[in-house]
């Protein structure tokens, strides 16, 4: 999956405002990123990527480039 | 006395958790177990905690629908008639609104309502069911009552099973066959630690706030079960019994 078309459909899937994510971007900064939205990123990694995380793990995971080193950066080109 | 003596009760979701205890404590009541559920091998072990009985491991998928009354007629011709069904087969669910989809709706249901309709409709049929009665009791939950943030499907699926008891409670007391639904809290089992993990810290610590006596343990609710099952509840159907160390009363 390119880097861009992960960016975008987190941002669907999190129901976020339009905003430009890159690696560094560390969830907490992102306006309406709550508690709704960390349930919604462990539904995120079920259901695209077939991969279970729990709220302890995604808490430890600060920044959009650490998920997807926890993903598999295999998953993803440029 | 014991006071499930003579009675042969099919219990679903058999393999742990509430399911688990309440084989345990209905065994040690003196009653024939039936223990439904996927995973053999934990039926199994379930059956390895059980007071000596006649005691049945049947691993089977409650969502098989068009299989269960083949499961129910090999019951029958191995234990008898039954007197007592437990549904406690469940699926639990903790996921945002907005991310929801038809097939997540559908597996609730499967597990939480659908199965549990049809277990009891081919029980009650005259032909399995003891000629004396019986008792069906199903597992709902506070949640049918009360929100929480990712809990739309489940709710919604605790909800249709609990509105359905009155009325299945009003078909079958003419073969005296006593319906209800025990609605509890939070219950430390393999089920809700998952969900635990599912959501931030914050929230496990809020739920169990929420709980004055604490969060319940699978035999708070097995005891009612047994009850429920037992004669000693004769003139109880219909009904909907919280025990949630006072969630509820807030």
């Amino acid at each position: 999956m390119k880097k861009k078309d992960f960016y975008n459909e987190l941002i669907e899937f999190l129901e976020l405002d339009p905003v430009d994510l890159d690696e560094n971007t560390e969830f907490t900064s992102i306006e309406g990123y709550d508690s709704m939205a960390v349930m919604s990123l462990i539904a995120f990694c079920d259901e695209k990527f077939g991969t279970k995380i729990n709220a302890q793990q995604i808490q430890k995971l600060t920044t959009v480039g650490s998920l997807m080193d926890f993903l598999g950066r295999e998953k993803f080109e440029n | 006395m014991s006071t499930l003596h003579n009675k042969t009760i099919v219990i679903t979701g058999a393999s742990s958790g509430i399911g688990r205890q309440i084989a345990i404590d209905s065994a040690s009541q003196g009653a024939a177990t039936i223990l439904v559920a996927r995973n053999k091998s934990r039926l199994e072990e379930t059956r390895q905690m059980l007071v000596t009985g006649n005691h049945f491991v049947c691993p089977f998928d409650v969502t098989d629908f068009g299989n269960i009354d083949g499961l129910i007629n090999e019951v029958y011709e191995k234990a008898g008639s039954i007197s007592g069904f437990v549904h406690c087969a469940g699926l639990e669910s903790t996921i945002p609104f907005r991310n929801m989809k038809a097939e997540i709706y559908e597996n609730l249901f499967k597990i939480n309502v659908i199965a549990a309709f049809e277990f009891a409709r081919i029980i009650s049929k005259k032909k399995y069911m003891n000629p004396d009665g019986g008792s069906f009791v199903f597992l709902g939950s506070v949640m049918s009552r009360f929100g929480r943030e990712g809990k739309v499907g489940y709710c919604a699926s605790k909800g249709a099973l609990t509105s359905s008891i009155k009325a299945m409670s009003l078909e079958l007391s003419s073969r005296k066959i006593r319906c209800n639904v025990i609605l509890p809290g939070v219950v430390q089992t393999e089920m809700i630690n998952k969900m635990f993990e599912s959501i931030p810290e914050s929230s496990v610590k809020q739920i169990t706030d929420q709980h004055p006596l604490g969060l319940g343990m699978p035999e708070d609710i097995a005891n009612m079960a047994v009850f429920l099952l037992s004669d000693k509840s004769r003139w109880i159907t219909g009904s909907e019994l919280v025990i949630d160390g006072g969630y509820s009363a807030q």
